[in-house]
């Protein structure tokens, strides 16, 4: 009863295609950031810690 | 970057006024945002309320509510904060003064512009793209215009790099672009009305596309950078970690752009589409949670001063309720327990988990933060703010509790079947309606506990600011040397870049192409991955500082930014658009409207039916029992907006034609009760008394006919005397069952729309006829 008539093969392969791409950048950040600098990374977290006269 | 050389000392006065201008604004359309919404929680208790009176019907209030809170209550607040946080984390002043006037005056006037238009019944008829075209036109340039200041603020930067804050703004101003351009694409017919170019299956794809990435990338990244800002602000401390950080903003923004079509599921839509949206909403628990964790065990030692502080209460309470909701969104993706709650209270009361637990305690706790600061002197009283943290809380409490009764109630109640499945256990609509009445009472008194509170944080910052002073901050800051620029073209020819491309085609194609082709890109998939593990190990150096140089050079990083963005909106979109709907209507094809119709279901856009009426029948057991076959991609091709609707208040429509007699319908819609007794629906006498608009119908259907509508061609004349033809006989027909109206009369057109609803031409299809199993 409940079919689809639409000729979906090719779009299959998008499905594919965006979990791949999903995958590769996320695994290309994990890598990098756990081979970022402690130094770097103690730099950035303070950024929004620097006051200005307000506070 | 500044103009002065490097090493250079020099103090910087910030730019706050739009600070405060957008925070007063926020405030104040925040109320009148809640207010409207107050109202229209009522009148799902209380048709009454409802006035009789065209602009305040549900129908018409709704949309104003949804616009107030999400453009112009969180815009506001969302600009408040990126302003503020934008200027102290790159340090330097904000571009240019009139660009933030420009940018300020002209949303204030876009909120007004929508506040009058959509109570008057002008509107697009889609979700949260409700205003017409002219704000459209008006929003995208205001839009850029903000861009622009942002960007060249950046430019003008003396700190090299780009905190993650600025990233989620990064995405945020070039994603809401991108998804607000397409959704809105449409061509006018007059000065306040217009058809969009995409019909049917497509315009649901393109709607739920932006509708989905509008809570993402309007609600939720600039909210994140606004968390990643204030929160370690208002704690003391840095954020918990900077490198979940990173993470949770890739992951967000890669997965978030898949996840629309999990608004459409067990839907007409094709299923590969639905399938990737149930993936990528799954997947979408890992980043929301990344980042919600982060933001919780920023507070590690300073949970002491939840006991003090309202403002870290708020942002702690705003963080858990981003968590919940983060972790509703993905089960309510997952088809089984979609079937239960869509359509529902259930989508209700997650929402506004999210905007008034999320949204809005980010909001207070932003405001009561940044009041002090903007005007130099104390909040006026820690200990109303106190109090509205715990007004604020219970109300939302109440208003979700008695949603998530009502939404599983309705859920039940109308997919509930009996003599094993083959009938339905509560036949009769009504009795879901009836049944959770009483909770819509509990629902109007939880939103109204919520806007009390909020109506206190209002009185506590005027408080505050009534004689004070409004300062602008500095700060000195040391010019410090211009980073290497990578331009665009370096931020993507670089090994890490043209590898993870290389890897992500081979995988592709090991997955979805034929033996050989797979055999192929296995041994490629082998290759490339020595190649990547040589050029690491011997240029260490290069792969380390392409992500070091990237964050510190904007241009790449936007473009890659709008890259992740992009691919999902093209992968899901292009194949849907490309779809030959002649040839993929699943054997029935929608019959055109005749010119009465078609004034008539502009009419049924007006007065925001697809509010509380769905017109598409789920392949669910329930759905099909109680309304017929499922919907086909075929009966609602020419639906120029489609109208399938996101909530059941009232019964689906899309086989209503011919089920009643038109003098039922004529009753019906002037006293809903005297038809179905214990309904909500609003009395419309206007549509009794108010003429027929046929003379905009030749321009009317000429755009129907350029955006693909199969119309023949007709003379103005031809559509006037087919529209009192088919006018004149819907009378008699009336008049007959005792129900006397001129025929020229809006009740008439309505009706004759009404009773086309699921008319359809069996078909044959063209092409290739595989079948894909649901």
């Amino acid at each position: 009863m409940f079919h689809r008539i639409l000729v979906e093969d090719w779009q299959r392969g998008l499905s594919i295609l965006s979990i791949t791409l999903f995958f590769s950048v996320f695994i290309i950040h994990l890598l990098r950031v756990r081979r970022m600098s402690a130094k770097s990374v103690a730099r950035l977290e303070n950024l929004p810690l620097a006051n200005d006269d307000h506070e | 970057m500044s103009t002065l050389p490097a090493g250079t000392k020099t103090r910087i006065e910030f730019d706050d006024a739009p600070v405060r201008q957008f925070m007063i604004a926020s405030i104040v359309w925040g109320i009148v945002g809640m207010l409207v919404g107050v109202l229209i929680a009522t009148q799902l208790g209380v048709w009454q309320a409802n006035f009789k009176t065209s602009f305040l019907t549900f129908g018409r209030l709704r949309p104003l509510h949804t616009n107030a809170v999400i453009f112009a209550f969180v815009g506001n607040m969302m600009f408040a904060g990126v302003y503020y946080s934008t200027q102290r984390l790159v340090k330097a002043r904000t571009a240019s003064k009139l660009l933030s006037t420009i940018h300020f005056w002209g949303w204030q006037l876009i909120i007004v512009a929508a506040a009058i238009t959509l109570p008057l019944g002008l509107t697009r008829g889609k979700e949260y793209a409700e205003l017409i075209w002219p704000i459209n036109i008006a929003v995208a340039v205001i839009w850029v215009i903000f861009a622009i200041n942002f960007f060249w603020t950046l430019a003008r930067r003396n700190e090299p790099s780009l905190y993650v804050a600025i990233w989620f703004y990064i995405a945020t101003i070039i994603t809401v672009a991108m998804l607000y351009i397409v959704n809105h694409l449409s061509i006018p017919t007059s000065w306040t009305h217009s058809y969009p170019i995409f019909g049917g299956v497509q315009d649901a794809l393109v709607q739920w596309w932006y509708g989905h990435n509008a809570v993402a990338f309007f609600l939720t990244t600039p909210i994140l950078g606004i968390m990643y800002y204030f929160l370690p602000k208002a704690a003391e401390r840095p954020v918990y970690s900077y490198r979940l950080s990173i993470i949770h903003f890739w992951s967000l923004v890669f997965i978030y752009i898949w996840a629309g079509p999990h608004h459409l599921l067990n839907t007409s839509l094709p299923v590969w589409l639905q399938r990737l949206g149930v993936i990528f909403s799954l997947m979408l628990w890992a980043p929301s949670w990344g980042g919600m964790l982060n933001g919780l065990l920023t507070l590690r030692g300073a949970w002491n001063k939840l006991s003090t502080e309202p403002v870290l209460k708020f942002f702690a309470a705003a963080v858990t309720f981003y968590g919940m909701a983060t972790f509703e969104g993905p089960l309510l993706s997952i088809r089984s327990v979609n079937a239960l709650s869509h359509y529902s209270d259930w989508t209700i009361a997650h929402v506004h988990g999210g905007a008034l637990g999320w949204n809005g305690f980010m909001a207070a706790g932003m405001f009561y933060w940044l009041a002090p600061r903007l005007w130099k002197r104390p909040l006026h009283s820690q200990s109303a703010a106190n109090m509205h943290f715990w007004l604020g809380t219970v109300g939302i409490l109440i208003y979700m509790a008695s949603m998530y009764v009502s939404g599983i109630t309705q859920g039940l109640m109308l997919g509930a079947t009996k003599d094993g499945g083959t009938v339905l256990a509560y036949p009769n609509f009504i009795e879901a309606v009836t049944s959770t009445k009483m909770l819509m009472h509990v629902r109007a008194l939880g939103g109204l506990m919520y806007l009390v509170g909020f109506c206190m944080l209002a009185w506590n910052i005027w408080k505050t600011a009534s004689g004070a002073e409004a300062v602008n901050g500095s700060i000195e800051v040391y010019v410090e040397e211009k980073p290497v620029s990578m331009g665009i073209v370096g931020g993507f020819l670089n090994a890490p870049v043209i590898y993870t491309t290389l890897l992500m085609i081979f995988v592709s194609g090991w997955a979805a192409l034929p033996r050989l082709g797979s055999a192929f890109c296995i041994v490629a998939i082998l290759a490339t991955c020595m190649a990547m593990s040589m050029n690491i190990e011997f240029s260490k150096k290069g792969w380390n500082h392409w992500y070091e140089r990237l964050l510190d050079n904007a241009l790449p990083f936007t473009a890659l930014t709008t890259a992740a963005a992009f691919i999902g909106g093209l992968v899901q979109i292009i194949p849907t658009v490309m779809v030959n709907t002649g040839n993929s209507v699943e054997g029935v094809r929608q019959i055109p409207y005749t010119p009465l119709e078609l004034a008539g279901r502009d009419i049924y856009v007006r007065e925001g039916c697809y509010n509380c009426h769905s017109q598409q029948i789920r392949t669910l057991v329930g759905d099909v029992l109680r309304y017929g076959d499922y919907s086909k991609i075929g009966e609602s091709i020419y639906d120029h907006p489609f109208q399938w609707g996101s909530k059941r208040t009232g019964p689906d429509l899309a086989r209503e034609g011919g089920k009643y007699p038109s003098s039922w319908h004529y009753f019906h819609m002037g006293d809903p009760r005297q038809i179905s007794p214990g309904s909500t629906m609003p009395d419309y006498p206007w549509l009794f008394t108010d003429k027929t608009d046929t003379a905009a119908l030749p321009s009317k259907i000429s755009v129907q006919r350029r955006i693909g509508v199969p119309y023949e061609p007709m003379t103005d004349a031809e559509i006037q005397q087919r529209c009192d033809t088919q006018a004149a006989t819907i009378a008699s027909e009336l008049k007959t069952a005792g129900a006397e109206v001129p025929p020229d009369r809006e009740i008439v057109a309505l009706i004759s729309y009404l009773q086309k609803l699921g008319k359809s031409e069996k078909v044959t299809p063209v092409g290739p006829a595989k079948t894909a199993a649901n």
